[in-house]
């Protein structure tokens, strides 16, 4: 079973943003608006961490995108109360909204700022809806709960799910092929878009595949790896 | 655990879950298709596929993606291609024709058919024609992609007007006039960013506003490890923006003064020997001193840049001696190198003097059409549009002076002059407008000084938009005949300056129009028939569509690149599916081609602007009874150009000019746009509010950057609210500390305050355009948009 994993390139990066809105497009996450954007609100399961330092004219600017990390050894999954969050079969960290109660220890426990609470109804004016991603239901949990691009609910978690709703497509294709899903069969929306190139997505157990090489690179870093959660997403040093 | 959750049975679902939708028998099958198209989302023309399904909710489109065949962006997409499904589905889109029926600006409107819309403006256009004052009538129009620039050149020509004013004068046209001038096309360059090991960059958004977007950003992950060798990119700029953070150095410049720098590195490369001597001598003019065919002596480049010292430049520019002798080598010295650049350099009063002496570095170095340099963009080979039929209305017509006074002895260069308009319209002068149309272009929001777009449209009688929202400019029209939103339309895109060899793709419809919308070129149509004599007869089309098929014909009878079909039926249908028709390589070398001067060389001597002007003062010589030299010299003062002599045809420098009392307004404002900025057409999508401010942590409102020293001289805390005020008025934004502020300049972004676009677009920010005052680079009838000077203080309101 693949390791599914992912490199950002941050010497490659631009700083687009086109992975942020190309995963709010694909994965029906709602805009916050005026209001609760000035309570710091809006969800980004990508999002571009951007620090400006310096004195003038020695200034420093840092752009980092940030997904879920997908850990290995994930704090949320440890605190969750009701089973809401697990790590799934192929190690994917995933969201049941279904069972979620909204407590949010869950983002108390993510040092990376990855999850994301539904303070408020999602607004989506007619004919918005128009737009929402139609691979829903079929991708249930196996509890029946519901997860990825469904329209959330005030009051739960979610999260960036590395498009599982791509994964299960790409799972049925494999099948119909008569083997198992792995590396090149799928990847994110942000992946898909990425202007400069610079996100790669695949199989970390795969010799053979681009992610297993670059994430050996003497460039590679995993966001606060000294906390020991094994994030599953590794950035390579710019400059 | 994992047992744990299967083993759990489904949690009773919370009350509050948006039930009926997903909770319906068996979803059926669902029907999807990608369909091929094009961005509009900026000029770039990205290849796109659009994801349209049909299911409980209609036919719709549901997520764009980068077309991965297409030659300028190969499968990526910027967010701005994505928020494309917000334009669609906007629900402040107009549903159909609107008629005015309050007072101008009041939004009141009643719905009409496109009958009797059709109707008011045949009668209207008939009128005046048959008043013999078809100039009367001005289409400005942006974005007007493929063949919808030349088939609005062609109504009007067809109808008699010489008034297509569209928005280049406001975008980037001092390259296109320096690229005139120098080598003799009057376009932007392509480069070979991918082969290029040194990028100079002055003034330009590589990663945010400098276009083909994608293209670019593209082109940036290739020079950084996309190849064995990371190219070098060095940013000069006037403030700390992400191209600069993503370069390898940034270096700050006082505003205007990127000419100075350029003449400087010039200085540097030709003192120290380090030019490229076998191209200086096989493919320039007017490099060393040169005598012309009446015996006359000429002053050349390599004289001319004696005096522009690193240390007479290090002041000026605010470049320290020792970083521009460093450059100049570094840039020599590495090639195959670019020096280029964009607005922040070329959109000042000196603009077109700067570009020249940014573009002459290229020269200098022979990166001239070869591998990692800078290219001229072929053109494709599109069937020849049949000429125009006019009568004779319609010949008298287009011999009338131009309404924008581009191409006099005041705006010698120009194309347009977008920017002057109001003053012309107001002062009507040199006639008064009847009717004007606008396609595509917003100019009460866009414009410097915009509100003066306000005055000027009261003095014209009649105003047709064809936006298909409700935005700045629209609100004072008379009649709207909304055009479809891109995702609906067919509309053909010729790439911008970018790969060299000839693209075109094909925008078609990815669902049917939401609402009772036309295509803005079927509508064009339809009023050429309604008027019907010549100016039908040079329509001979149906439909926008057959224009476009009319057009691409030439493509598949070349039968060069990508395509290769036995009829066009075949051609047209593998088009569709392709989404684009290329002709790749590019043929280097091909100089007759490449330096279309008189000469047929790279002119460091310009010999186009010295018989430019020169044919003016001649005329204006004869009708003044003045000397040529007398005419000469008032054309040079008028244009406000301070050079005399050889140096007046050459790349030098012009000292920037500026507008408010220093000691009034201390500050320089520069203006600036963003990755997610659409060129002032964004803000009706909740994506790019949410995104545009990311850098500084601001969302659905304006910031301006300051330097923590001069805020904290101001007496202005992080996120207080201020007044930016210059001579023309004052907005109030968020003031942002910013280390990457120059001291003496502060910047303001684009995109936000409108007055009319939609809910998620008015009341949000302000619109640094109100305050910007109107300076021009007259020679090109540019605007310039750095010559405004400010003060900032605290203002009433909560910080935060």
């Amino acid at each position: 079973m693949p390791r599914w994993g992912m490199v950002i390139d941050l010497d490659k990066c631009t700083a687009c943003q086109a992975c942020v809105v190309a995963c709010r497009a694909e994965n029906t996450v709602p805009f916050a608006g005026p209001e609760e954007s000035a309570k710091n609100r809006p969800i980004f399961w990508m999002e571009l961490l951007a620090v400006i330092e310096g004195e003038y004219p020695r200034v420093r600017g840092q752009f980092i995108p940030r997904p879920c990390m997908h850990c290995d050894n994930p704090p949320c999954v440890q605190v969750c109360p009701v089973n809401a969050t697990w790590k799934a079969e192929d190690g994917l960290v995933v969201q049941d909204y279904d069972r979620c109660i909204g407590c949010r220890y869950c983002m108390v426990a993510c040092p990376y700022g990855a999850r994301f609470f539904n303070w408020y109804r999602p607004s989506w004016p007619t004919p918005l809806p128009q737009q929402h991603n139609p691979d829903l239901s079929p991708h249930r949990l196996p509890t029946g709960g519901r997860q990825g691009p469904e329209v959330r609910p005030i009051g739960v978690v979610e999260k960036c799910t590395f498009c599982i709703h791509r994964l299960e497509k790409a799972k049925q294709r494999a099948q119909a092929e008569g083997r198992d899903v792995r590396d090149g069969d799928y990847v994110t929306a942000c992946t898909q878009t990425c202007p400069a190139k610079a996100i790669f997505f695949g199989d970390l157990d795969d010799p053979t595949s681009q992610v297993y090489k670059l994430s050996r690179s003497r460039r590679a870093v995993r966001l606060l790896e000294e906390l020991g959660t094994e994030p599953r997403v590794y950035y390579l040093s710019g400059g | 655990m994992k047992a744990a959750a299967a083993a759990g049975a489904a949690v009773t679902a919370w009350q509050y879950w948006p039930r009926g939708r997903d909770d319906q028998a068996a979803p059926a099958a669902l029907q999807e298709r990608w369909v091929k198209s094009v961005c509009l989302q900026c000029p770039a023309g990205c290849g796109i596929m659009v994801r349209v399904v049909q299911d409980g909710l209609g036919e719709r489109a549901v997520k764009i993606e980068g077309n991965p065949e297409h030659p300028i962006n190969q499968g990526g997409l910027c967010p701005k291609g994505h928020i494309g499904l917000q334009i669609l589905y906007d629900p402040d889109r107009l549903r159909g024709p609107l008629r005015r029926v309050g007072k101008r600006g009041e939004g009141k409107w009643e719905p009409i058919s496109w009958d009797e819309a059709l109707q008011i403006v045949i009668e209207r256009l008939k009128d005046l024609r048959e008043r013999g004052e078809p100039h009367k009538l001005v289409i400005m129009s942006g974005r007007n992609r493929g063949q919808m620039g030349p088939f609005i050149d062609r109504f009007l020509a067809a109808f008699g007007s010489p008034n297509h004013v569209n928005h280049s004068s406001i975008c980037s046209d001092g390259a296109k006039l320096a690229h005139y001038l120098t080598q003799g096309f009057k376009h932007y360059a392509a480069y070979d960013w991918d082969n290029c090991n040194y990028l100079l960059s002055f003034g330009g958004g590589f990663v945010e506003a400098w276009r083909p977007t994608v293209r670019l950003l593209r082109a940036f992950g290739h020079m950084r490890r996309g190849r064995p060798v990371r190219a070098k990119i060095v940013q000069i700029e006037t403030r700390f923006s992400v191209t600069a953070a993503k370069a390898d150095e940034w270096i700050p410049i006082t505003p205007g003064t990127d000419g100075a720098l350029a003449l400087a590195i010039a200085h540097v490369i030709v003192k120290e020997g380090l030019y490229n001597k076998k191209f200086v001598d096989e493919h320039t003019f007017g490099f060393d001193d040169w005598t012309d065919e009446n015996g006359i002596p000429h002053q050349g480049f390599k004289r001319l840049i004696e005096k522009y010292t690193p240390a007479w430049a290090a002041p000026i520019t605010g470049v320290p001696e020792e970083t521009i002798v460093r450059i100049a080598r570094e840039f020599a010295t590495t090639p195959p190198q670019i020096a280029a650049g964009q607005r922040g350099a070329m959109m000042q009063t000196n603009g077109i003097y700067n570009y020249m002496a940014i573009h002459a570095l290229n020269a200098l170095v022979g990166s001239l059409d070869v591998p990692g340099g800078v290219l001229v963009q072929i053109d494709p080979p599109l069937t020849p549009w049949p000429p125009v039929v006019q009568d004779e209305i319609a010949q008298a017509g287009v011999k009338q002076p131009r309404i924008d006074h581009a191409g006099t002895e005041h705006f010698p260069l120009a194309a347009t002059v977008y920017a002057a308009l109001p003053d012309f319209i107001a002062q009507e002068d040199p006639y008064a407008v009847d009717t004007l149309m606008l396609y595509y272009t917003n100019p009460a929001f866009s414009s410097p000084d915009a509100l003066k777009y306000y005055e000027a449209f009261k003095k014209i009688p009649f105003i047709v938009s064809f936006s298909p929202f409700l935005d700045d400019s629209s609100q004072y029209a008379d009649l709207i005949l909304p055009d479809h939103v891109y995702l609906e339309r067919w509309h053909d895109d010729v790439i911008y300056p970018s790969l060299g060899y000839p693209v075109v793709s094909i925008r078609q419809p990815v669902i049917r129009p939401l609402y009772k919308t036309m295509n803005a070129g079927d509508v064009l149509i339809k009023l050429a028939h309604g008027l019907g004599g010549t100016v039908k007869e040079s329509f001979p089309w149906q439909s926008f569509v057959e224009v476009i098929q009319f057009r691409v014909q030439g493509l598949f009878e070349s039968g060069r690149g990508n395509i290769r079909a036995s009829s066009f039926e075949e051609f047209w249908k593998e088009f569709l599916e392709r989404g684009f028709w290329a002709d790749p390589p590019y043929p280097f070398g091909q100089w007759e081609r490449v330096f279309k001067t008189p000469s047929k060389k790279f002119e460091f001597y310009s010999q186009a602007l010295m018989h430019k002007l020169e044919d003016f003062a001649k005329k204006k010589a004869e009708k003044e009874g003045l000397t040529e030299e007398e005419a000469l010299e008032r054309i040079l003062a008028g244009l406000k150009i301070a050079a005399r002599g050889d140096e007046v045809f050459m790349p030098h420098y012009e000292e920037p000019r500026s507008i408010g009392d220093p000691k009034e307004y201390p500050l320089y404002l520069n203006t600036y746009k963003l990755m997610a900025h659409a060129e002032g057409r964004g803000a009706n999508s909740p994506w790019v509010q949410e995104i545009l401010g990311t850098h500084v942590g601001r969302r659905w409102e304006s910031w301006v950057e300051i330097n923590p020293a001069t805020a904290r001289r101001l007496g202005i805390s992080e996120g207080d609210w201020v007044w930016v005020e210059s001579p023309l008025g004052r907005v109030r934004v968020r003031a942002k500390l910013h280390p990457g502020a120059m001291p003496n300049v502060v910047n303001l972004p684009f995109e936000r305050g409108h007055r009319s676009y939609g809910r998620w677009a008015v009341g949000y920010g302000a619109n640094h355009n109100e305050i910007l005052a109107r300076e021009y680079d007259y020679l090109g009838g540019n605007a310039a948009f750095f010559s405004t000077r400010v003060k900032v203080y605290k203002a009433e309101g909560r910080s935060g």
